[in-house]
């Protein structure tokens, strides 16, 4: 670069972002330095402890996935289709972002609970129970969660050029078609994206999770129940077996949406 | 053949009023209308984009007004071609097959893409290809359908000048070679002169005129249609004589010579824009590279601004734009004669 300008106000907000990013990596950091290694070994052998982390991974891959089922398909109504009330909809899908988590959790006991609506119905024709199950975290994890998968693929299809998809339509494809081989393939970027932010947030929740099902646990109620059972010491250690897997998921799932974690995710 | 009837179109700022035409198997039929005429939301309601207000689209003697899109069998080219970014060039082509019973679709395909010279590109994708050939690969990915009619807007806009005049006379060659009933829309006069079998001028939401591009160009209806169709002289012949790619063309018995390949026998239609044509006094004639000289008598002389509208009879009519100061020069007056010249480059031939 041959003109080269430098101004203050690149040094100051650079100072200014630098203390946020360190703000995120201290405590993860400090964390790791703070691990005594036998009780790290005690609790990553703890065939409870590896439950919960189990859990937790999985349960929000399920959630994560239940999330794009149903999302994507109102992303794509809702990137392409002007209708009443589209507004109204739109900041119904966003409720949950403004909805303290554990009354999050007290709301779907209502519905999921042994005497809400759907919790009977699940009850009387599967003999299926949401309170104390793992069909219970998934709806916690789901409703906390779907607004990100919902978002990122309505991006993703907005930003695909509607003229492909009627220059598809006047090739003979029917409007399934033209969303399974233009539109999806054109904005997978947004849904993947979606897809692992939805599965970051699920991982994460704790307060609409501990209200529907403290046991089975997954694993930031482990680390709770360790915590207030025997000390910061072991429930640190819980912590960061959780965090390592977390971050790896995270690295995992972001180079597979974005094929490198250098890469941002918007163009 | 396609038939569109008392078609009423609103939609937004786009009112569409009595739109009547008739395409005939195997036409090209042009739409000419400067922009902002609602020239594309006449195609995007023919092709199903839209619902009409009013009136009917009738295909091959079938109602069209309430199939989608995906149904009515008519191609379309958009004017950046719309090809999919996430395909290849033969994928792009072949997107369409699984969708209709196309006979012989591997032997079409090579058929087409040998035709449009895209052969050597269709590993590539859209992002990689020039104007010129994205323009190709949407025309081959529409032709491969083998469609009932294709629509073009304003396909050649978007090219830079050199490539679109080679282009513009390829196409024509490829639609009538095909035999596809075509549909375009342009606010080019001389793009509506070389491609259309038949023109219809647009204004203000209704087609004002339709004919022959040489009765659009000659006898407009109204003022309207005259100012903006130019005053570009077209000329109907019949080739003489054919050597070295320079062609005779009998024009009412007048020879005019042009540059073309077209073979002894043959119709055409000349156009010759008026700023290519130039006058000079009849007893300075002096020898001159262009190849086409006649004497001619000033019919009129009408002034616009800096320069002169001439028209003449050579024979034939001719129509010159030439500067005030030349006609001062040279003292050219109505009812005299002058030498009329231009270039045998400067023909524009259309086959008929």
């Amino acid at each position: 670069m041959k003109f080269k300008r430098v101004n203050a106000m690149y040094y100051i907000f650079s100072l200014m972002g630098g203390l946020l990013i360190l703000f995120i990596l201290l405590p993860i950091l400090r964390s790791f330095l703070a691990q005594t290694p036998s009780i790290l070994i005690k609790e990553a052998t703890d065939k409870g402890v590896q439950e919960a982390i189990f859990n937790s991974v999985f349960l929000a891959v399920v959630s994560a996935t239940i999330a794009a089922l149903f999302g994507v398909p109102l992303a794509y109504i809702l990137a392409r289709k002007k209708f009443f009330g589209k507004s109204f909809i739109e900041s119904i899908v966003d409720l949950p972002l403004a909805i303290p988590h554990t009354v999050a959790g007290i709301l779907l006991l209502f519905v999921f609970g042994r005497y809400g609506m759907v919790g009977v119905l699940f009850e009387r024709f599967f003999s299926l129970r949401f309170v104390g199950t793992k069909l219970g975290i998934i709806v916690a994890m789901l409703f906390v969660s779907l607004p990100f998968m919902v978002n990122y693929a309505r991006e993703g299809f907005e930003m695909v050029d509607v003229r492909l998809e009627q220059v598809a339509s006047t090739l003979g494809a029917t409007p399934f078609e033209v969303f399974r081989r233009v539109s999806l393939p054109l904005a997978i970027r947004g849904v993947l994206t979606g897809w692992v932010l939805t599965w970051a947030r699920a991982i994460s929740e704790f307060g609409a999770v501990i209200i529907l099902a403290y046991h089975p646990m997954t694993a930031p109620i482990k680390v709770y129940d360790v915590f207030t059972q025997l000390d910061l010491k072991h429930s640190s250690a819980v912590a960061v077996l959780f965090l390592v897997i977390c971050l790896a998921g995270f690295v995992i799932f972001r180079f597979l949406a974005f094929g490198g974690i250098g890469k941002s995710g918007k163009r | 053949m396609i038939e569109i009837k008392d078609l009423d179109i609103d939609l937004g700022e786009f009112r569409l009023r009595d739109v009547n035409l008739s395409i005939d198997e195997g036409e090209i039929f042009v739409i000419l209308g400067p922009s902002g005429a609602g020239k594309t939301v006449l195609l995007e309601t023919v092709v199903g984009f839209f619902p009409p207000k009013r009136g009917s689209i009738i295909l091959n003697g079938n109602l069209a007004n309430d199939l989608p899109p995906e149904r009515r069998n008519i191609g379309f080219i958009f004017q950046d071609y719309a090809l999919f970014p996430h395909l290849t060039v033969r994928e792009n082509i072949l997107f369409g097959t699984r969708y209709r019973q196309i006979d012989d679709v591997e032997e079409k395909f090579d058929k087409i893409v040998t035709t449009l010279s895209i052969n050597n590109i269709l590993h590539r994708y859209s992002k990689t290809l020039s104007g010129g050939e994205q323009q190709r690969v949407s025309l081959a990915r529409a032709l491969i359908m083998e469609p009932g009619l294709l629509l073009f807007d304003e396909p050649l806009s978007s090219l830079d000048e050199r490539v679109r005049e080679g282009l513009r006379d390829e196409l024509r060659i490829i639609l009538k070679k095909m035999k596809q009933t075509s549909l375009f829309v342009t606010h080019d006069q001389t793009e509506a002169l070389v491609i259309a079998d038949r023109i219809g001028v647009m204004y203000d939401g209704r087609i004002v005129q339709i004919g022959k591009p040489e009765e659009i160009f000659n006898t407009p209806v109204n003022e309207y249609v005259a100012s903006f169709v130019g005053v570009e002289t077209v000329l109907e012949g019949k080739v003489a004589s054919y050597l070295d790619g320079l062609v005779v063309v009998d024009v009412n018995r007048v020879k005019i010579e042009v540059v073309a390949d077209v073979p002894v026998g043959e119709r055409v239609l000349l156009g010759i824009r008026p700023e290519n044509v130039t006058l000079s006094v009849v007893r300075e004639r002096k020898s001159s590279s262009a190849r086409n000289n006649f004497i001619a008598k000033v019919i009129k002389l009408t002034p616009l601004g800096a320069v002169v509208k001439v028209n003449l009879d050579c024979g034939f009519p001719l129509v010159a734009l030439i500067t005030k100061q030349s006609v001062e020069e040279i003292g050219l007056e109505e009812k005299e004669e002058a030498v009329v010249s231009f270039k045998a480059t400067a023909v524009h031939v259309i086959r008929q």
